[in-house]
């Protein structure tokens, strides 16, 4: 069906004309929304079919396979550097590139009733989308970069205009922070060019190359790039931008950001860093295990303290993006597809929550924990949905996030036997901690310190992405190996790198 | 008929669907209860001839139809059912009960108003994935139901969620008996890393028993315990189990007593293939049992709450079957006997009949009179005859009289236990322990009956029998709880039933015949002693509780009162966890926070404002101190060094 058409680059297309679209329609401003709900669910539409695609024949050559990729393109662009536009997906790309329009569609549903600058507000979130697509299919450092940059600043304007009081400080904060570790991953992708000495930044030249580097080469390129991709994870220690660019941005900001910026840095750690750089990888396994460990522990017990049900939310983040982290550290095969699972998982997840966060923040005007109690009286279907999206998050068997969890603690126990029980135990803090807010703002006598005599329930456009969200994460929760094996097949590609892993 | 087994959990589930998405005009009678009804009675009907065909014989344990749930590399995960005697006896329970405790629920429901549709939805898909969790045939898909089964209790558990009491109680069941998940899922990821499946039927095997190191197996066993430490309410997490008096008590019944509990029970008793492997975590069931049994015996002694006293004594059960199951291992493995296994499962057969009686009985008066307190009761017995008559023979059957079917399971779990003591004297002082749980057990649930159903009303009630669709359980129930102790003696007996379920672990020793195994109890001077025991109980709970002019506060003042307050905070157990949670947990985690934001972030925000500053602090450097400019000249020399002798050779440069 998609013979000879470039699917890829026609999906990545798709939103950046709607943003153009969307950014130049002058005084019909009050149609954006509805201009760019047109534009991101065609990109929508054109993925399924894709995927539809992927999945009936995932190396047909028709479509354009190529080594491991399907759907590949490459047109030379400058021959002089070596830089190309090279495209392609496989089983690893696949689950996030259809969550990335999927998450943007159903975010610039939720933010139907934005009524400051709304031109500006869609264009950037359909900018953000061409970013984030562009990063999950190149195949090329430079345009990877390139995209990789694109994603930064539609983010820093949308925390820095449509944010909350104290948008300015997290706006520049996150901006300098993750462009400092794009720095870093820069010096990475320059180290490698070089070193390789193709003329190419492609990076299945490169890493043909680079898996032959000498181990101190290795060693000190991995972590260059581990540091550059592990702030987006974003991993402890460097994670403090998180925290306050959520509590700032608008919730449709901070559903992409959490459900999608965060997955390029695991995406960049498992399509980049650990292919390309086996030997420096396992020279630094443990002390990507260790940050992964401390990322889950730590951000549960900082869940714990929260009394923003927002910041609790992004600070979850942090603990779930450690078991990725943690199973990539295996560098097994289970631990690594448990990992890139884990991605997607916390892809949907994460979304609801950030929406229910925006629910609360929308009805009664606050979202502190202590202000809220006893809601679900008035607002059942909110009360449902949180529980709900509480529960897929903390790992709840039947829910998407589970078989992730335990799949990561079974190759964490393979590599290092009963050190497992250390992140383990992070699960009950998980329990803990969104029970405890739950029963304070949802159940308990109803709050007087709120005004609820108008208190409404959810709006159609804030329930229909939720409840569609709601019912990806109880199939995938069900069914994981519609997901699993396609990532299955990439990983082992990965894995011949370890020798069969 | 067993390959159809996997359609029982379907009917309660296509009915949970069906309660939570139709139109309310469509839901009828009650809001839901017809598809509730319904969904209990078609699963009951097939989980019948289920049964029927595992006691003519017939067991499902390999070559069932399987599900692909998860293949990665060579980690590949399959679901099934699994069908044997075990299942079978755990099938009866859970259909024979459930679809009482349904029917009971449209009398005692009936004033909920539209609340109720939650009701019967969170009902029945707890009903069906606690069949799920019994039919299941792999470790994972039954840690996927066990987990599931946690979501409905904390569910029911708050279903008053406005009152803070519940919505406390519902969270904390969640989290304590999470605790015991994670050592459950411990334990199994253990035993896949060395066994490469999950499935029973590879685990089970002698090829799958002996891939598993001795002291991993150790290590598995007792944390796949911990998993029924925390679900069935074991010593040391058993405290949730009487805050879940929380919710309805037809949940109590359902879940807290009969049904949900129970799967710890199971569960030890699935995994006795690998149990016998490994006697350290044996003798680990029996102690918890045993300690379980009388810590929990001991709280009920001073609870007031006539619901409380129900879940202590539901705790002290659980913990004289895990006793009985940790004995049995042993005979086991010295004796080629199922003694202790099959009475253990009998007693958790027979447990949740009479406790499922008493907790609907106790729903009953409740309902009639609007308070828990059993100060609050007193004189009931003569407006509700059928309640006070069907919680007499539930509680005289949990106190072991003779011939109600307690009496015949306490006693074979008893016997089994000092029959261990042959080969282990730890058995010997659990036994003792187990015969003072059987004093105090007659005597508090005597002093429960006397305090609610007998003397004068000590309030102003307007009490009245239930209506029949409450009391007609009640009266099937309490036939049960007369009868099924006969289930001893049908057929070739119970015995020789279960031992069916563990055959493979016993040389195959001839059975023995049910003449001999009423012989071995009425000429064993033990179930005397135990008998006398319970007597002495009941006699002491009417001296005290029904016979006017007892001082009653001889008791309480003895230990300075320390003893009785003890008793009433249940041992302070409570208490520590609160404390726990508050003073240690939730204090570390604010230590955390204000680490993460001004120490972290802190030192972000510092090179952020040296890198706005860095014209500043260059000024304030080079101020002519010769001094300084040495001691800066020194450190930078010596970096460099580091630099060029270490860092870089490493680096490959």
């Amino acid at each position: 069906m998609l013979e000879g058409i470039p699917i890829l680059s026609l999906v990545i297309l798709v939103p950046l004309i709607g943003a153009f679209v969307t950014l130049g329609l002058g005084r019909y401003g009050k149609q954006a929304r509805v201009v760019a709900l047109a534009f991101s669910a065609l990109a929508f539409v054109l993925s399924l079919l894709m995927t539809y695609e992927f999945v009936t024949d995932p190396t047909s050559e028709a479509t354009g396979y190529h080594n491991g990729y399907q759907f590949y393109e490459e047109y030379a662009w400058s021959d002089s550097l070596g830089v190309s536009y090279i495209v392609g997906i496989d089983g690893i790309s696949l689950p996030l590139f259809v969550l990335t329009t999927l998450l943007c569609m159903l975010a610039i549903l939720f933010s139907w009733d934005t009524e400051k600058r709304q031109k500006e507000y869609f264009g950037l979130m359909l900018i953000l989308e061409v970013g984030v697509l562009g990063v999950f299919v190149s195949l090329d450092y430079f345009m990877f970069y390139v995209f990789w940059e694109v994603v930064l600043i539609p983010m820093y304007f949308m925390i820095g205009i449509w944010g909350g009081p104290k948008k300015d400080y997290a706006a520049i904060k996150f901006f300098i922070y993750t462009h400092v570790a794009s720095l870093a991953l820069l010096v990475a992708i320059m180290a490698m060019y070089f070193e390789a000495g193709l003329q190419t930044f492609s990076m299945e030249a490169i890493a043909a190359e680079s898996v032959g580097f000498a181990k101190g080469v290795q060693v000190a390129i991995f972590a260059a790039m581990f540091f550059g991709f592990g702030v987006k994870l974003p991993m402890v220690p460097f994670h403090t931008w998180l925290p306050d660019a959520h509590v700032e941005a608008p919730t449709a900001g901070s559903v992409l950001l959490a459900g999608l910026l965060l997955k390029m840095g695991g995406y960049g750690i498992i399509r980049v860093a650990i292919p390309s750089l086996p030997e420096g990888a396992s020279e630094l396994s443990i002390l990507m295990a260790v940050i992964g460990v401390v990322s889950i522990v730590y951000g549960a017990m900082l869940c714990l303290a929260q009394k923003d049900l927002k910041k609790m939310v992004a600070y979850s983040s942090i603990s779930h993006m450690g078991f990725v982290l943690l199973g990539f550290a295996t560098l097994s095969q289970v631990g690594i597809v448990a990992g890139v699972f884990m991605m997607f998982a916390h892809g949907l997840v994460t979304a609801v929550l950030f929406m229910m966060c925006g629910v609360m923040q929308h009805k009664c005007g606050t979202r502190l924990i202590p202000m809220l109690g006893g809601l679900s009286k008035r607002m059942p279907i909110a009360a449902t949905l949180m529980t709900a999206g509480f529960l897929a998050s903390l790992g709840l068997p039947g829910l998407v996030s589970f078989a992730a969890e335990f799949m990561v603690f079974y190759a964490t126990f393979v590599k290092w036997s009963l050190w497992v029980l250390v992140p383990v135990v992070a699960v009950v803090v998980t329990a803990a901690y969104y029970l405890w807010a739950l029963q304070r703002s949802m159940f308990g006598p109803m709050t007087d310190r709120i005004d609820t005599s108008h208190l409404k329930d959810m709006d159609w456009f804030e329930y229909v992405p939720v409840a569609a969200l709601m019912a990806l994460i109880a199939v995938f929760g069900v069914f994981p190996g519609l997901i699993f094996s396609r990532i299955d097949s990439a990983v082992e590609i990965v894995m011949r790198l370890f020798g069969g892993g | 008929m067993l390959e159809y087994a996997w359609l029982i959990p379907v009917f309660p589930f296509a009915a949970f669907i069906l309660i939570a998405l139709l139109p309310k005009r469509t839901l009828w009678w009650e809001d839901g209860a017809v598809y509730a009804i319904g969904g209990a009675l078609g699963a009951m009907c097939l989980s019948f001839l289920v049964v029927w065909d595992v006691v003519m014989g017939d067991t499902l344990i390999d070559g069932s139809q399987r599900f692909e749930w998860l293949v990665v590399g060579d980690f590949s995960v399959t679901f099934g059912i699994w069908i044997d005697q075990l299942s079978a006896v755990m099938l009866v329970v859970v259909s024979v009960v459930g679809t009482l405790v349904v029917f009971y629920s449209g009398g005692y429901m009936h004033g909920e108003g539209e609340t109720r549709r939650r009701y019967y939805a969170e009902i029945m898909l707890f009903i069906s994935v606690m069949y799920g969790l019994v039919i299941a045939d792999n470790y994972l898909l039954m840690f996927i139901f066990w987990e599931l089964v946690g979501l409905c209790s904390y569910l029911l558990i708050g279903f008053w969620y406005e009152r803070p009491s519940a919505a406390s109680a519902a969270k904390r069941a969640f989290i304590v008996t999470r605790v015991g998940d994670i050592m459950f899922m411990a334990g199994i990821i253990i035993l896949f890393k060395y066994v490469g499946s999950l499935d029973f039927a590879d685990l089970f095997s002698g090829a799958g028993v002996a891939a598993v190191p001795s002291d991993m197996m150790i290590l598995a066993t007792a944390l796949i315990f911990g998993g029924a430490i925390g679900k069935s309410a074991q010593f040391p997490l058993h405290e949730w189990l009487p805050d879940a008096m929380e919710g309805p008590t037809t949940v109590s019944a359902l879940i807290h007593a009969a049904t949900m509990v129970k799967a710890g029970v199971y569960l030890t008793a699935r995994s006795y293939p690998l149990l016998v492997q490994a006697p350290e975590s044996l003798l680990f069931v029996a102690a918890i049992g045993g300690i379980t049994a009388l810590v929990a015996a001991t709280a009920a002694l001073a609870q007031n709450d006539i619901k409380r006293v129900l879940a202590y004594s539901t705790i002290s059960q659980l913990g004289y079957m895990t006793l009985g199951l940790g004995a049995g291992g042993y005979l086991v493995i010295h004796a080629d006997s199922a003694a202790g296994y099959s009475a253990a499962t009998f007693h958790l057969m027979n447990h949740a009949f009479f406790k499922a009686l008493l907790f609907l009985c106790a729903g009953s008066v409740i309902h009639a009179v609007g308070t828990n307190d059993m100060r609050q009761m007193g004189g009931l017995g003569k407006v509700m005859k059928i309640t006070s008559l069907t919680m007499l023979i539930g509680s005289l059957a949990i106190a072991g009289m003779p011939p109600l079917s307690g009496f015949w399971s306490k006693d074979e779990v008893l016997a089994a236990v000092w029959h261990a003591g042959e080969f282990d004297p730890a058995f010997m002082m659990l036994w003792v322990m187990g015969i003072a749980t059987a004093f105090l057990t007659a005597f508090y649930m005597f002093r429960m009956w006397f305090m609610t159903f007998a003397g004068e009303p000590r309030s102003d009630y307007h009490a009245h029998e239930s209506p029949r669709i409450m009391t007609v359980p009640l009266m099937i129930l309490a036939g049960l709880a007369v009868v099924s102790g006969f289930a001893l003696f049908i057929g070739d007996g119970f015995k020789a039933f279960m031992e069916g379920s563990i055959d493979g672990l016993l040389a195959g020793a001839g059975h023995e015949s049910v003449f001999d195994v009423a012989v071995e109890i009425f000429t064993d001077p033990l179930t005397y002693l135990t008998l006398a025991l319970a007597i002495v109980g009941i006699v002491l709970a009417w001296r005290m509780y029904y016979v006017p002019g007892f001082d009653r506060s001889v008791f309480a003042k003895g230990f300075n009162g320390k003893l009785q307050r003890a008793l009433e905070n249940r041992w302070y157990i409570s208490k520590f966890y609160d404390d726990f949670a508050i003073k240690v947990v939730y204090a570390a985690s604010l230590v955390a926070d204000a680490f993460d934001r001004h120490v972290i972030d802190g030192i972000v925000n510092g090179f952020a404002y040296l890198g706005g500053n860095m014209g500043q602090v260059l000024r304030r450097l080079q101020n002519g101190n010769v001094q300084r400019y040495t001691g800066l000249i020194v450190v930078g020399i010596c970096l460099l060094l580091i630099l060029v002798l270490y860092v870089l050779p490493w680096g490959g440069w």
